[in-house]
């Protein structure tokens, strides 16, 4: 089928899914106990009646919850996710502030999870069963089983503190005011830790995953054949054997994207790291709904297209699937 | 000679059935000859060919013997050599076509591949030598089936490909490893022809296993017969096949199928089963994609009569299975009728429908998936007369006769399916069956995974059973030879719709439609053996 | 018992599943071996390891660290352990009848699971515990609740698989009801997967509720390792023990059940068997 009659079709299905993150979402937000404006006035310290009922009115909060949703569809329709309680800004401004440095670390760690991953796991595959198999396994295994913010609070221990190789925390170093690759260098050092620590707990999962795909494949008859034609190792494994392996390498990546974006809040956490994960956490401790939910709609807008692209790659990849 | 085994031994890894794969085999292959070598599953005949490949799986390897090609013997050759050797001087096609074809690889970039691993040339000339290859093995549109991928191809085709393949630097040995068994009976005629044509054409050696005598009657030179990793007998095929010398030889011959035996159609007509106008169609396609109707069978009409066979002949993709399928209700009709004993079944609703589903009963073809792996035989066999409230003691009473009945000791009723081995399981699964007392019974290709000797064995019950109980049975089956044993009328299918149908003798002596024709003159071995 | 032997001829397994043993024996003793509980204070604050009396040193607060990460095994077994059962009971329904009717029901849980698989799980996790207000049962439903899409996924996939056998097709045509057939039938030739991904699934629960309590939203009245790890933050610089031997705890926790996963996936899939 035609590909771009494809990706139309899946936006118009992006945006329906979106619709639904966010009326789901929004009831999930409302239906909780005590509203935002308690909360606001207990924050402020200043908890009288008259000043709890203002807040409501204010923001629209004393109006049936049906209405409220679709003045809030209305107002995303056009672009205005509302304004943060907490901040007192643009929902939206928030959000965009923070965004990128997510998606730098989270692009980073993806890249080092994949080639760490597809390199370990084709290691291990070569001899099932090896030491350097079980090596790999136990490594594997291993990087699953620590808590992502305890590594991190490990790495920051060992290689700040200790041996004060990389700085312990943000995103560059505050007063230095560095620009043109200076900046660039001081970024790249302060993404180092939090990136590798991210990284570290999907490697693990790609290095599985690639051994599992490459012995399986290893024993199929086309590989049989490549062998019978006489090609030599490196291009039966290469061509035949790790192309064929890296098709559920994609849809596993397309899976992690949500995953991703969770583990950020730890790992953003523990390294101060000024993302869409530290935003999310501090909305959700300060019950700032209206960023919590611009925060929903922005990831689920985000994970979509990415899922859009590991389809699209799919098909590319494996020409027996058709974009359907 | 080209080839020469000698005293090869082939071992298997510990914990295996038996110690050896192949023990002791010599055989020759001269130059421009086919030799056949002909056995049933585990014969060792398919292990022997890839040790003479030299990629042999995993934990087997060869312990004595050599393999002399052309004065050198392969086993003491260093492993490059014998890399560079592969695919030069010796080339193998496989069973399927579709697994032994990289699914991600263009079909030229595969065949082009071959070339080039051997030759230092261009990628371009090497495609345009692949497509030469493709047009010499009577394959169409080359230039699109280059940019084609495997999965786009008909099995046919996809044996072509691999043929081609093989072929792309001249081997002086040709093995082919049951390279006509996954494939439809006019294109397996298709494929025998071709490899014959070639060989002749070529003047190359080819080494053909096979576990169909009719397929060794037709291309073979000379034959070797093989059981439990030994040669039983070898010679020329005019000797082996006129006069075979070994017990195990002549048995295999008398179990293949002829069609000389059909039985004659039954006098008395009492139908049970009348089927009218009976299709079903299956969608494609989903939400956002263009939907598009395939009718697997279209308006088919039937008459099943008490205590007789009626065969359902047709090649994959005929709408035989489905018709069946359709006629037991595990698929829902979009239209027709299917009068049982008066009541049409195909649209009654599943309460009304669960009296009458006891009294017909299904035999399935794959004997490894049609038993649940978890339960033991004794609960697979009672499961059906306990879910219609017969008592747990007479249900294994029943049992354990019905077994007995079909052959089997009643002490398999504490034991799992995998203990048994393909040909009592498929009795197991009719006991299954039978365990319901059925008036109709549905044999979807009850013997095509099984051995021959063990086939014919499993036909003799079928028909035993039928007599005992006067059965109307259903017989679904790709195999023209098997269908002219047992059936008493057949009915030819193509396409989702029925090409003729009469008195399985009438139809075999003086087929009516071209396709039937062609179906039996594609009957491997036809007329010689 | 083949399956057994299998498991325990494994190396890897057996180590799992001693561990696991021994941390469920810690998680049990705990009450008895130390019955004024893991909030008592014992002596100064941040006092090393191997101090008098204190096997593990003692935390910000003085606490005893042994008696906090005994009685920590308690919450993230226990946690692990329900959350599981709660979403391989949800998990195991829905892709069942999912993965055996197909139709409306299967569109339906794969628009749910798809829906799970855009949002931040571990955001939306945080929203429902602090909405609920933080506490074990908000633990152990919140992590249910982001769980179960993943079980019913494998279920539903094995499902669809199994009900193209044959067998399944006998099952009908001998008139057996769909729930005999689904759960008497389908259902143990389904359970290895299940099995593997339970056993992985108590693992990740634990992970999921060390770092709700890390980030302060956890039960407020209970102490777990992820809380400890997350009340240690700011004496991490002086007192490493505060910090490394819990999250050693977890790991090697994870780690066991990891092990038995493996071990599950080997015994009840070994390559070459039928």
């Amino acid at each position: 089928m035609n590909r771009l009659h494809y990706i139309a079709m899946r936006l118009v299905k992006t945006a329906l899914v979106t619709i639904a993150v966010v009326v789901l979402s929004f009831f999930l937000i409302r239906l909780a106990p005590g509203d935002a404006a308690t909360v606001m006035a207990g924050q402020s310290g200043y908890a009288d009646e008259a000043f709890v009922k203002s807040l409501r009115a204010e923001y629209g909060l004393d109006r049936p919850l049906p209405v409220q949703l679709w003045k809030y569809l209305g107002a995303v329709a056009q672009g205005d996710l509302g304004t943060s309680y907490a901040r007192r800004m643009p929902v939206l401004e928030v959000i965009l502030q923070r965004l990128p440095n997510t998606l730098l670390l989270d692009a980073f760690a993806l890249v080092v999870a994949i080639a760490g991953g597809v390199w370990l796991g084709g290691l291990a595959a070569r001899r099932p069963g090896s030491a350097g198999d079980a090596a790999v396994t136990v490594l594997s295994m291993l990087f699953y089983a620590v808590p992502q913010f305890w590594l991190g609070m490990m790495a920051v221990l060992l290689f700040a503190v200790w041996l004060a190789w990389l700085p312990p925390f943000g995103i560059e170093t505050m007063g230095a005011d560095y620009t043109g690759l200076a900046r660039v260098a001081d970024v790249a050092s302060h993404m180092i830790l939090p990136g590798m620590t991210l990284a570290l707990y999907y490697l693990a999962g790609y290095a599985r995953l690639t051994r599992t795909a490459m012995i399986e494949v290893a024993g199929q008859d086309f590989v049989k054949t490549a062998r019978a034609k006489g090609i030599r190792e490196g291009q039966v494994r290469r061509r035949h054997i790790l192309r064929n392996a890296l098709i559920p390498l994609i849809t596993y990546a397309g899976l992690q994207a949500s995953t991703l974006v969770g583990g950020s809040v730890l790992v953003e956490n523990v390294f101060s790291w000024p993302g869409i994960g530290t935003l999310a956490y501090e909305a959700v401790t300060a019950r700032d709904n209206p960023l919590l939910l611009g925060i929903f709609i922005v990831t689920a807008i985000l994970i979509s297209l990415f899922n859009l692209v590991t389809d699209i790659a799919y098909s590319l990849a494996d020409p027996r699937v058709e974009l359907a | 000679m080209l080839v020469s085994l000698r005293d090869l031994r082939v071992a298997l890894p510990p914990g295996a059935d038996r110690p050896l794969a192949v023990s002791d085999v010599s055989l020759d292959i001269a130059r421009n000859e086919i030799v056949c070598i002909v056995g049933e599953s585990g014969s060792g005949k398919s292990v022997t060919a890839h040790a003479i490949m030299g990629l042999l799986p995993r934990g087997v390897v060869t312990t004595g013997g050599s393999i002399l090609f052309d004065g050198v013997d392969l086993l003491k050759e260093p492993p490059a050599a014998l890399r560079a050797r592969r695919g030069r001087d010796i080339a193998m096609i496989f069973q399927d076509p579709m697994a032994a074809l990289n699914p991600v690889v263009a079909i030229g970039g595969q065949v082009s591949e071959q070339i080039r691993a051997h030759r230092a040339i261009p990628e371009s000339l090497a495609l345009r030598q692949a497509g030469d290859l493709l047009s010499q093995m009577g394959l169409k549109d080359v230039a699109g089936l280059l940019k084609a991928y495997p999965h786009q191809l008909s099995g046919g085709q996809r044996q072509r490909v691999m043929i081609a393949m093989a072929l792309s630097l001249s081997p002086r040995l040709l093995i082919a490893d049951e390279p006509t068994t996954a494939l439809d009976v006019t294109t397996q005629a298709q494929i025998l022809k071709l490899i014959k044509a070639i060989q002749a054409e070529r003047q190359m050696s080819v080494l053909f296993i096979t576990h169909d005598f009719g397929v060794v009657a037709d291309i073979a030179d000379r034959v070797a017969v093989m059981r439990h990793g030994r040669v039983l007998e070898s010679g020329p095929v005019a000797q082996v096949l006129g006069a075979p010398a070994h017990p195990y030889t002549r048995a295999l011959i008398a179990a293949v199928p002829r069609d000389a035996c059909a039985l004659p159609p039954l006098p008395q007509a009492a139908p049970l089963v009348r089927v009218t106008g009976l299709s079903k169609r299956f969608r494609r396609g989903g939400l956002f994609s263009r939907r598009a109707d395939v009718a697997a069978v279209d308006r088919v009409s039937l008459i099943l009569n008490r205590g007789e066979t009626l065969g359902i002949v047709g090649e994959s993709g005929s709408g035989k299975s489905t018709l069946a399928r359709c006629v037991i209700r595990l698929l829902d009709p979009d239209e027709g009728a299917v009068l049982f004993d008066g009541a049409d079944i195909a649209r009654m609703k599943a309460r009304g429908l669960r009296p009458l589903r006891r009294r017909i009963q299904m035999v399935f073809q794959d004997p490894f998936s049609s038993l649940n792996p978890r339960r033991r035989i004794g609960d697979i066999l009672t499961a059906g007369p306990r879910a219609y409230g017969e008592e747990a003691g007479a249900a294994r009473a029943r049992a354990a006769e019905m077994l007995r009945l079909v052959g089997l000791n009643p002490q398999a009723m504490d034991r799992f399916a995998h203990e048994f081995s393909g040909g009592q399981r498929q009795r197991i699964g009719l006991a299954r069956a039978l365990m319901l007392k059925p008036d109709v019974l549905i044999a979807d290709e009850p013997v095509s995974a099984l051995d021959v000797t063990v086939q014919a064995q499993v036909l003799d019950l079928l028909d035993d059973v039928r007599r005992r109980m006067n059965l109307a049975m259903l017989f679904i089956t790709h195999d023209m030879r098997v269908a002219a044993q047992v059936c008493h009328r057949v009915m030819v299918m193509r396409h989702g719709r029925v090409v003729e149908s009469g008195p399985t003798r009438e139809v075999f002596a003086a087929p009516s439609s071209d396709y039937t024709r062609a179906l039996l003159a594609a009957i491997p071995g036809c007329g010689r053996i | 018992m083949r399956f057994l032997r299998a498991f325990l001829s494994r190396p890897v397994a057996l180590t799992g599943l001693v561990l696991f043993a021994a941390i469920v024996a810690v998680a049990l003793a705990a009450p008895l071996l130390f019955a004024r509980g893991p909030f008592a204070i014992v002596g100064m604050p941040l006092l090393p390891p191997g101090a008098p009396g204190l096997l593990a040193g003692s935390d910000v607060l003085g606490r005893d660290m042994a008696v906090g990460l005994a009685y920590g095994a308690r919450i993230s077994l226990l946690v692990g352990i329900a959350s599981t059962l709660g979403a391989v009971g949800i998990g195991v329904l829905l892709g069942a009848v999912a993965g055996y009717y197909g139709g409306l029901v299967d569109d339906l849980l794969m628009r749910v699971t798809e829906f799970f698989q855009i949002i931040p799980s571990f955001v939306l996790l945080m929203v429902l515990v602090a909405f609920l207000q933080p506490s074990l049962a908000s633990t152990v439903i919140g992590i249910a609740l982001i769980s179960w899409p993943q079980v019913a996924r494998v279920v539903r996939g094995e499902f669809l698989a199994l009900r193209a056998r044959e067998f399944v097709q006998a099952a009908k045509t001998l008139g057996l009801s769909d729930a005999r057939i689904i759960f008497a039938e389908i259902l143990p030739n389904a359970l290895p997967p299940i099995l593997v991904v339970s056993s992985m699934m108590v693992g990740s629960a634990i992970l999921t509720e060390s770092a709700l309590s890390f980030l302060g939203l956890g039960d407020p009245n209970l102490l777990s390792w992820g809380s400890m790890i997350g009340g240690s933050r700011s004496a991490m610089w002086v007192a490493w023990w505060t910090t490394v031997l819990p999250g050693l705890c977890i790991m090697v926790t994870v780690l066991a059940l990891a092990f038995i996963g493996d071990g599950l996936n080997d015994a009840l899939n070994p390559r070459g068997r039928r």
